[in-house]
């Protein structure tokens, strides 16, 4: 890191500071905003002018999410595909980044830039033909009819990130492995797993999100209410009249929470994975 | 490292491993295969048979029967049929200006805020982790609490600036919907080009320093090309999520009022789930993505000319 000495110096610090709070304000407002309506009334949700603090606080909303409205169902469904997928797209990913990363295969080259501009395809793109597939094998509204198109869409990036992490470790220490009689599936279990461990932390991070958030496909799939995921059922809670505000903000609030904190315990590895050059944000 | 790293063919593994080399060569490659060949799979069968049958689709008379479509025949006519429609000329002409006019707002700001971040003496950390959370954040989530905000009657920001009923009206609506994408993604842009400042040597910046150089000449002689490759990396990935659009305008505007928010990706989705016209449909699907292909191409070309010019 560069260290910069300059004249007035203190003037540049309170300039920084102010800036970060500039920024602070600009990202932390919006947030503040959905958790505040969150624990309004509906007569305070269409105050005008708006109330900028919650009077009386009101939790009602976050009963009607789950009552009224089936957010609990979405909320398991979500959980459900974004955790099997990510799973699946782990035990792929590192077995085919392990391969990609160590064994002497032939036309590796090709197939590492195949799976960069697989992953550059929008999803627009084949939508309609996995639409087909999935009616045809009878898996619209399935839980396998989200988890294996999200393992497919979010392996291209997991296989990059592996082999990227796998390429540094030392070859001496699976050898050490072989030559000790262990077989390739148990070297890659107690060797080189655990010292591709943060491979596996960013990958699987990227890849929960990735699925947690997706909307289009879980759209166009899932369209049942007992199989929706949480960005379906906050995008069509409601009617076209009427939109219950007050209680897709508390939904909302309960969806953002558990991937902040994910996000935030893992954000080291979050920042790894954003910089090394293989992501779509 | 911030650079799209080509993968470099490894010098052969076997080698040092005890037994006869060549047989251990052929028997270690039979294995990465066996261990690729699920991911393999997987991705063949839900990406690449998908395109080419997006592709198939395109080019012929798509019939839609009881239980999926059929395809009879070559024609040319959904792409006649897409490239003389107007609407899809405004969606390719909205998609293009949103793209550009999102990605160089983030590109500009997210650099800004890594500067001053990157001069932050402490907390650092928690002000990577505050960028985070609109990153993570569910972007349909994102659209409707942008909703509530621009609500034409009680939303705050109709309150704050009095500009009424601003989704129903086409341009404040493009830009209220830019506004959002701005918000979700630059702290996105400005983790990307943080990582990559904090990763400049520095004696270059003393050297300047030493040489009377002033903060602008060293921001855009020496900071801009050095972060050439972090930046067209920023920009390759905003070029490729905001050309696909989809889910801000779907919650927030429908892609309306009329068509003025109505993005090539809403636009092949209305044609092939609401109106089943699945060939047109297909071939708005496989214009985009073939446009976004040559959007990343160009965005990273023109993106290295122009910051190299900048840098001489």
């Amino acid at each position: 890191m560069r260290k910069r000495k300059r004249t007035g110096w203190h003037r540049v610090i309170n300039g920084v500071n102010i800036s970060t709070l500039v920024v602070v304000v600009f990202i932390a407002a919006p947030l503040y905003w959905l958790i505040a309506s969150s624990f309004k009334t509906p007569a305070a949700m269409g105050a005008s002018p708006p109330q900028f603090f919650p009077s009386p606080v009101s939790g009602a909303n976050y009963s009607q999410a789950f009552k009224q409205y089936d957010f609990g169902v979405y909320f398991r469904n979500s959980l459900i595909v974004s955790l099997v997928a990510t799973a699946l797209v782990l035990i792929f990913a590192t077995m085919a980044g392990y391969a990609l990363g160590r064994l002497p295969m032939r036309g590796k080259f090709t197939l590492m830039v195949s799976l960069l501009i697989i992953s550059l395809f929008p999803a627009i793109a084949v939508i309609a033909p996995l639409y087909v597939l999935l009616k045809n094998v009878g898996w619209l509204n399935s839980y396998q009819g989200l988890i294996i198109p999200y393992t497919a869409f979010n392996l291209p990036f997991a296989i990059w990130i592996m082999r990227n992490y796998m390429l540094g470790i030392p070859k001496e220490m699976e050898e050490t492995g072989r030559i000790d009689g262990a077989g390739p599936l148990r070297t890659i279990w107690s060797i080189v797993l655990p010292m591709a461990l943060p491979g596996v932390f960013t990958a699987g991070i990227f890849c929960f999100t990735a699925c947690w958030t997706e909307f289009l496909m879980a759209l166009t799939f899932n369209s049942v209410n007992n199989y929706k995921t949480i960005p379906v059922g906050i995008a069509t809670f409601g009617t076209a009249l009427q939109v219950p505000y007050g209680t897709i903000f508390a939904a909302s609030v309960v969806a953002v929470v558990p991937i902040g904190i994910l996000v935030f315990i893992f954000r080291r590895f979050v920042i790894s994975g954003l910089t090394s050059g293989a992501v779509k944000g | 490292m911030t650079t799209i790293s080509t993968p470099v063919e490894e010098a052969p593994t076997g080698a040092g491993l005890v037994g006869r080399p060549d047989v251990n060569r052929k028997r270690m490659a039979r294995l990465g295969w066996a261990f690729s060949a699920p991911a393999l799979i997987i991705i063949g069968a839900v990406t690449i048979f998908p395109i080419v049958y997006s592709v198939a689709m395109s080019l012929s008379h798509v019939n839609v029967t009881g239980n999926g479509i059929s395809l009879n025949g070559f024609t040319w006519a959904n792409y006649s049929l897409v490239l003389q429609n107007s609407t899809w000329h405004y969606a390719l002409g909205f998609t293009i200006i949103y793209t550009l006019v999102t990605v160089l707002v983030e590109l500009a700001l997210g650099t800004m805020i890594a500067l001053v971040l990157e001069r932050l003496a402490a907390g650092r950390g928690w002000m990577m982790a505050l960028l985070l959370l609109p990153w993570s954040m569910i972007t349909v989530i994102n659209a409707q609490l942008w909703s509530y905000i621009y609500q034409g009657t009680y939303g705050v920001a109709t309150y704050l600036f009095g500009v009424q009923n601003i989704l129903g009206t086409s341009k404040p609506a493009i830009v209220a919907l830019m506004i959002a994408d701005i918000w979700k993604t630059t702290p996105f842009v400005a983790i990307i080009v943080l990582a990559g400042l904090v990763m400049l040597p520095g004696d270059i910046y003393e050297a300047a320093e030493v040489d009377g150089s002033s903060d602008w000449s060293t921001f855009w002689r020496i900071t801009v090309p050095l972060l050439r490759p972090t930046l067209a990396l920023a920009v390759l990935f905003r070029v490729l999520q905001a050309f696909g659009l989809f889910d801000l305008p779907f919650v927030m505007t429908n892609g309306g009022p009329g068509t003025s928010t109505t993005s090539l990706a809403i636009l092949g989705y209305n044609a092939m789930f609401k109106n089943l016209s699945f060939g047109p449909g297909a071939a708005v699907a496989v214009t985009t993505a073939l446009l976004v292909l040559l959007g990343c191409l160009i965005s990273l070309r023109t993106f290295k000319v122009q910051v190299g010019k900048e840098g001489n």
